[in-house]
């Protein structure tokens, strides 16, 4: 599971790079996470990848792989230790579909 | 005429810093060991300015208007981002920047063909630049830094051949167009193997990593650019050991000469091959590299990266 699927048009790129960029945004994700995904043109199905923590799901819709570790660490954590890693196990888990 | 007077590829996963503490005693010392030792070679070298090339993990750009190349032409340069302190666990820096380099490097791309984009305001900094410029103490330097952000990983991205041309571009840009005695140091920034945000996160490549090293070592370019192809590389890690790319830049910038490395630890909590190389350029580097021999099926009309059937920038 490479770069073969990436697609640039995938709204969901934009989410995490504002995610990054914007520290009031993120807190808003963190607190009510339904309310920042309104804010975004999402197709249904990429809405619900993300809502599932479905990252294979959405990496078949085209997600670029390293945004999604860091959409996984925005939503798992992102401390340098447990939490990042956390995170890894849960992409990992779910692009293997173990989940 | 400037000169290259330092040469260097090295890693730069988080983990270096904020993991460090937590790894094997024989992967510590391998850590301190090499970034010590390079941390060292740079001081020997006595460059004026440092032009690092490294992969942009997409931290300053949508991925639907992607630069290859973004040069940053701060007066000052500052990190890491807000958002990676935490996942990096590294101290703030600010290291001087280089306008004037800078510039020339736009012009000088720019004018050979090569599309570059540059930003006045400070960019987003992750691990990039971030590792490499805490771990050696690059901003306690009156080293001047100019970082070059490169797109490794969205689709099209220039491939090996494409990448050393364009260090072919920065020896010219060196040797014509920087000022006569600046001292110029050169880091390619990224890898070893490893394959962030994919299914094999965890994954290193050892055999790979050992046998990319050994050709760095030795020097030779034209295995290097027919063997160690953009396939090759996500081969041993999707998405991540492409980094390397960032080296075939300084490559191409030095031309073929032997280097030598500091050895490799390869830690599963790095999720990152760490080994780096450095080439000693004794009397400092004046002429654009030569280009290796071309591949049997390169055509002398077509570019190295039209020949590989890659698209370029």
């Amino acid at each position: 599971m490479g770069l073969e699927k990436f697609d640039p048009t995938l709204v969901s790129h934009d989410l995490v790079q504002d995610l990054k960029w914007d520290p009031e945004l993120r807190a808003r994700f963190e607190r009510d996470e339904a309310s920042v995904l309104d804010l975004y043109d999402l197709l249904p199905e990429e809405r619900a990848a993300i809502e599932a923590r479905d990252f294979r799901a959405l990496y078949d819709l085209g997600f670029h792989p390293y945004l999604g570790g860091q959409l996984t660490r925005l939503i798992y954590g992102n401390d340098a230790g447990d939490k990042a890693n956390f995170a890894v196990g849960k992409l990992v888990a779910s692009l293997q579909g173990k989940t | 005429m400037a000169e290259i007077v330092f040469a260097a590829g090295a890693p730069h996963a988080p983990g270096l810093i904020g993991l460090l503490g937590d790894a094997g005693g024989e992967t510590q010392s391998v850590v301190r060991d090499t970034y010590a030792a390079l941390s060292r070679e740079i001081r020997a070298a006595r460059p004026d300015v440092m032009i690092v090339f490294a992969n942009d993990h997409i931290a300053n750009s949508r991925v639907r208007a992607y630069p290859d190349f973004l040069i940053g032409m701060a007066a000052e340069h500052r990190g890491p981002h807000e958002w990676f302190k935490p996942w990096i666990g590294c101290r703030d820096y600010a290291a001087k920047g280089c306008p004037e380099t800078a510039a020339a490097l736009f012009r000088g791309m720019n004018r050979r063909g090569v599309r570059m984009f540059a930003q006045r305001e400070n960019l987003n900094f992750d691990d990039n630049i971030s590792v490499p410029v805490v771990i050696t103490d690059l901003d306690r330097t009156d080293i001047r830094l100019v970082p070059v952000l490169q797109n490794c990983i969205v689709p099209p991205f220039p491939d090996q051949r494409r990448c050393y041309e364009v260090g072919q571009a920065l020896a010219g840009i060196i040797a014509d167009e920087l000022p006569a005695g600046l001292r110029v140091g050169l880091l390619g920034s990224g890898g070893l193997s490893h394959e962030p945000g994919g299914a094999r996160y965890w994954f290193i490549d050892e055999e790979f990593d050992a046998w990319f090293l050994d050709l760095c070592a030795a020097g030779d370019h034209a295995r290097l650019l027919d063997e160690v192809t953009v396939e090759r590389m996500e081969a041993s890690g999707s998405g991540g050991t492409v980094e390397l790319l960032a080296w075939f830049v300084v490559l191409g910038a030095i031309g073929e000469c032997p280097g030598h490395g500091f050895g490799y630890t390869a830690h599963a909590n790095f999720k990152c091959g760490v080994g780096a190389v450095n080439w000693p350029m004794a009397a400092g580097r004046q002429a654009p590299a030569q280009t290796p021999e071309r591949t049997p099926e390169q055509t002398p009309e077509q570019t190295p990266a039209q020949a590989s059937g890659q698209e370029v920038a």
